[in-house]
């Protein structure tokens, strides 16, 4: 139980690493409040479940939209504005999402929301549940990116990615990708928030705030940036050292913060990028194992 | 009850500005969004505190705190973000990464050194407060107000009166061109990061004292309100930065204080961000030669 | 065979700096125009006007009877101009070939729905190899963009924009920088696709590439044209000779 409990946790921050890997590693762009998606997706399901009685599945659509529309809105403006601006913005955001969380009574105010045990087909869904609903949700996203990988879609990112001038020479929209790419891993974030609000029965504003989304952009950027493999090992490393390790939950954010300073001054690609150390001693170990795959990031 | 509520705002926008002016120096050479000023903000704090309650001098803490926070500055520059932004093909992402990483390190150390409980920082002025009509100061806030525009006279000095800041000024206007004019920009660089963290150490003591607490998480709001300043004064504008920390500073005031509880406190210096940016996408002040 | 490109009274200024200034030219369809000038002639910003990566302070840029000024450089590539950028500006992260493929993609990117479309048939993958091999790029296929020398990088500059299938090609300085073999590569294929017939606009600081390579000239100086003509008027023109002579570049 608690190990299926451990597991559905780094499920969600599989899916969260996943997610903002669309934004951050394929299109190369700063977003630095993912928690605040993930925050919109949880609150709109809650409160839609809670004070509307809608059925939680029903819900988590209704989640994926809400926190790819406000993503959506918060990257058109700031791209409209200027290019670095979507940092800032994005940091801003998650503040803004927090305090109002916990500012308005709407959304529980301080009190959060406590939410019920949804059903399923007349069974309440348990731990075990939640792990199979989580593993599918993460099947099907790797799926589109490996889909997205292989389109023009994924092209066009990858071009913004490396040279937006070059990229809108040959015709890509460069800000209307951007926003796509936002719109995409935010609404990710936002379903992911639905089955988080739902698994923990209990949600309260500072489970979105902003050293969240540091977690989460420490799990790609350890694990390796804009490949598939990366953020997935990285969550499952930052998502089961405080299990593993008691005294790590204590110096959690002292880890991450010194492994996000660590990576980018000697490894910026992370343990799993394409050029790293370890994938690079793997090919020498094994040449030929690790195929070079088209369109990933190494940079 | 109008005319105190503006002089609230200006003198906490002027704090702003100060938190704020260490984030614009940095952007204007290195062009950098170093979120981990806001780390220095806080261990200023804790060094002010620290000076303060071992000598119980003010201005010894304040001249501690910025002296140990400017010199962490360097270090951070000299060792950190420059092998960084050195490397080839680095995008620019790498470095905003990296003042993350150091803002939620800086956070948690001190976490860990002094504690997650509040430490307090209490003061007694000899001075009383001032009452010009129905306006009034108290004696921390002539303080405060004070050694602001004294820091901010020292910087103008010596951004438009010294050899040094004019090889600045030459900096930010464009690396290159500076560098075949033999300035040393690495110099620029340093002062940067200098001046930078020493102002944020600074603002953070005084928000200490003001407060008359101090914790490992206090650089969280600042972080993000010294970003939207720095955004509305023009990026990398030191002049725009004072006076977008008093437009931040006013419209809290006197948002909170006529509009009550439409929105919380915090929430307002993003909303103005928004409308500001809206209108004018290049910010409050432009610079002229860009 | 008419006009394909006219610029008209066009301006781009820097604040106080009149990068171009009042300008006309024109191009016929299948014409090769050389455009040559010192440093800081403002030849380069004139690309950037033409192709939508700076807005013009006045004046007009018409493809094929339409005004294109102002638009954004997405929507001029989907109106059939491509260019190469001086400073050669490849996806670094992703192989030579992929380089390619993205640019055939120019009508493509749909938005959403581009996520669904596969990016890498067969006939995109073989579209792309056929203009690697007639760029000499085929061998460095695989190679990521950022591991190939900047000869190479150059020839993949024109491989992109060939692979837009563009009405009017426009190169800016492809051999700067590159050896007399390299050069010599270069100019076989700008000459080949003009016995194809394509239009092409060609920013070159080298006179004697620009004279062999051109059907006519057009020369600049501070913003102006300051003479126009075929290659051999040029050579003799007294102007073009003081411009050219404050600077320590050859003249054949």
């Amino acid at each position: 139980m608690y190990l299926t409990v451990v597991s559905v946790n780094i499920g969600i921050f599989i899916l969260l690493a996943l997610s903002l890997n669309i934004i951050t590693g394929y299109a190369g762009q700063p977003a630095l409040g993912h928690a605040a998606f993930f925050g919109i997706g949880a609150y709109t399901s809650a409160i839609l479940t809670t004070s509307y009685g809608m059925n939680f599945w029903l819900s988590i659509p209704f989640a994926f939209i809400m926190a790819g529309i406000m993503g959506g809105f918060l990257g058109l403006i700031s791209i409209r504005m200027r290019d670095d601006f979507l940092a800032i913005t994005s940091i801003g955001i998650n503040f803004v999402v927090v305090a109002i969380f916990q500012y308005s009574d709407f959304f529980g105010g301080s009190l959060g929301i406590s939410l019920k045990r949804p059903y399923f087909f007349g069974m309440k869904v348990t731990a075990t549940g939640y792990l199979i609903l989580i593993g599918l949700m993460i099947l099907g996203t790797v799926l589109l990116i490996l889909k997205m990988k292989r389109s023009w879609f994924g092209l066009a990112l990858s071009s913004i990615r490396n040279d937006e001038t070059a990229a809108a020479s040959f015709g890509i929209d460069v800000n209307r990708y951007k926003v796509l790419a936002f719109t995409l891993g935010t609404a990710i974030a936002g379903m992911t928030g639905a089955v988080y609000a739902h698994h923990m029965t209990f949600i309260y504003s500072s489970d979105f705030a902003f050293i969240v989304s540091i977690s989460i952009l420490s799990m790609v950027v350890i694990g390796g940036i804009g490949t598939i493999r990366g953020p997935i090992f990285g969550a499952i490393l930052l998502g089961a050292a405080p299990e593993l390790f008691r005294f790590f939950a204590d110096y959690r954010m002292i880890v991450y913060g010194g492994l996000l300073v660590f990576m980018m001054r000697f490894q910026s690609q992370g343990f799993l990028g394409y050029d790293s150390v370890l994938v690079r001693a793997f090919k020498k170990l094994f040449p030929g194992g690790l195929k070079k795959k088209e369109g990933e990031i190494i940079g | 009850m109008l005319s105190q509520q503006i002089v609230n705002g200006i003198m906490i926008g002027s704090v702003y500005a100060l938190t704020a002016m260490g984030a614009t120096l940095i952007y204007g050479i290195l062009r950098i969004l170093d979120i981990a000023n806001a780390g220095a903000y806080a261990v200023g704090a804790y060094a002010g505190w620290y000076m303060y309650s071992v000598t119980e001098n003010i201005l010894l803490a304040f001249v501690f705190a910025m002296l140990f926070t400017g010199i962490i500055g360097v270090l951070v520059q000299k060792f950190i973000y420059f092998p960084i932004i050195s490397k080839p093909n680095v995008i620019a992402i790498v470095p905003l990464i990296t003042s993350v990483g150091l803002f939620t390190l800086t956070g948690d150390m001190l976490r860990l050194i002094f504690g997650p409980n509040v430490k307090n920082m209490n003061m007694t002025f000899k001075i009383n407060a001032v009452e010009i009509g129905n306006v009034r100061i108290s004696a921390e806030w002539i303080f405060i107000v004070l050694l602001t525009a004294t820091l901010f006279f020292v910087l103008w000095f010596i951004l438009n009166k010294t050899k040094l800041g004019l090889a600045w000024r030459a900096t930010a206007a464009d690396t290159e061109i500076a560098k075949t004019m033999g300035v040393n920009v690495h110099i620029s660089m340093a002062l940067s990061y200098v001046l930078g963290y020493g102002f944020a150490a600074a603002a953070g003591t005084m928000v200490g004292v003001l407060y008359n607490s101090i914790y490992p998480t206090m650089g969280d709001i600042p972080s993000y309100k010294m970003l939207a300043i720095i955004v509305l004064g023009g990026l990398g504008n030191p002049l725009g930065t004072v006076v977008a920390g008093i437009v931040i500073g006013l419209s809290e005031t006197l948002v909170s204080a006529y509009f009550g509880s439409i929105m919380p406190r915090d929430v307002i210096a993003f909303v103005v961000l928004i409308i500001v940016l809206l209108v004018k996408p290049s910010g409050l002040v432009t610079r002229k030669n860009t | 065979m008419g006009e394909l490109l006219r610029v008209e009274g066009l301006s781009k200024h820097f604040g106080g700096l009149k990068a171009i200034n009042g300008l006309d030219l024109t191009l016929e369809e299948g014409e090769t125009l050389g455009i040559i000038g010192p440093n800081g002639a403002g030849k380069t910003t004139l690309f950037n006007v033409i192709c939508g990566v700076l807005k013009p302070t006045a004046g007009k840029v018409v493809l094929d009877g339409e005004e294109i000024q102002g638009l954004p450089s997405y929507k001029i590539a989907h109106r059939g101009v491509a260019r190469t950028f001086q400073i050669s500006k490849p996806l670094k992260d992703i192989s030579i070939v992929d380089n390619v493929v993205a640019s055939l993609g120019i009508h493509e990117y749909t938005g959403i729905r581009s996520l669904l479309r596969n990016s890498h048939k067969r006939e995109t993958v073989d579209k792309a190899l056929e203009i690697l091999e007639r760029t000499g790029l085929l061998e460095f296929k695989d190679k990521l963009a950022r591991e190939v020398s900047l000869g190479y990088l150059r020839r993949l500059e024109i491989a992109r924009a060939l692979a837009t299938n563009p009405r009017l090609i426009m190169l800016d300085e492809p051999c700067a920088g590159l050896s007399n073999f390299a050069i010599n590569e270069v100019i076989d294929l700008v000459m080949q696709l003009k016995s194809e017939g394509k239009s092409i606009v060609l920013i070159e600081h080298n006179l004697p590439i620009s004279m062999k390579v051109s059907d006519r000239i057009t020369v600049l100086n501070y913003g102006q044209k300051i003479a126009e003509g075929i290659p051999e008027d040029i050579r003799n023109n007294p102007q073009v000779i003081e411009a050219y002579l404050g600077e320590d570049d050859d003249i054949a």
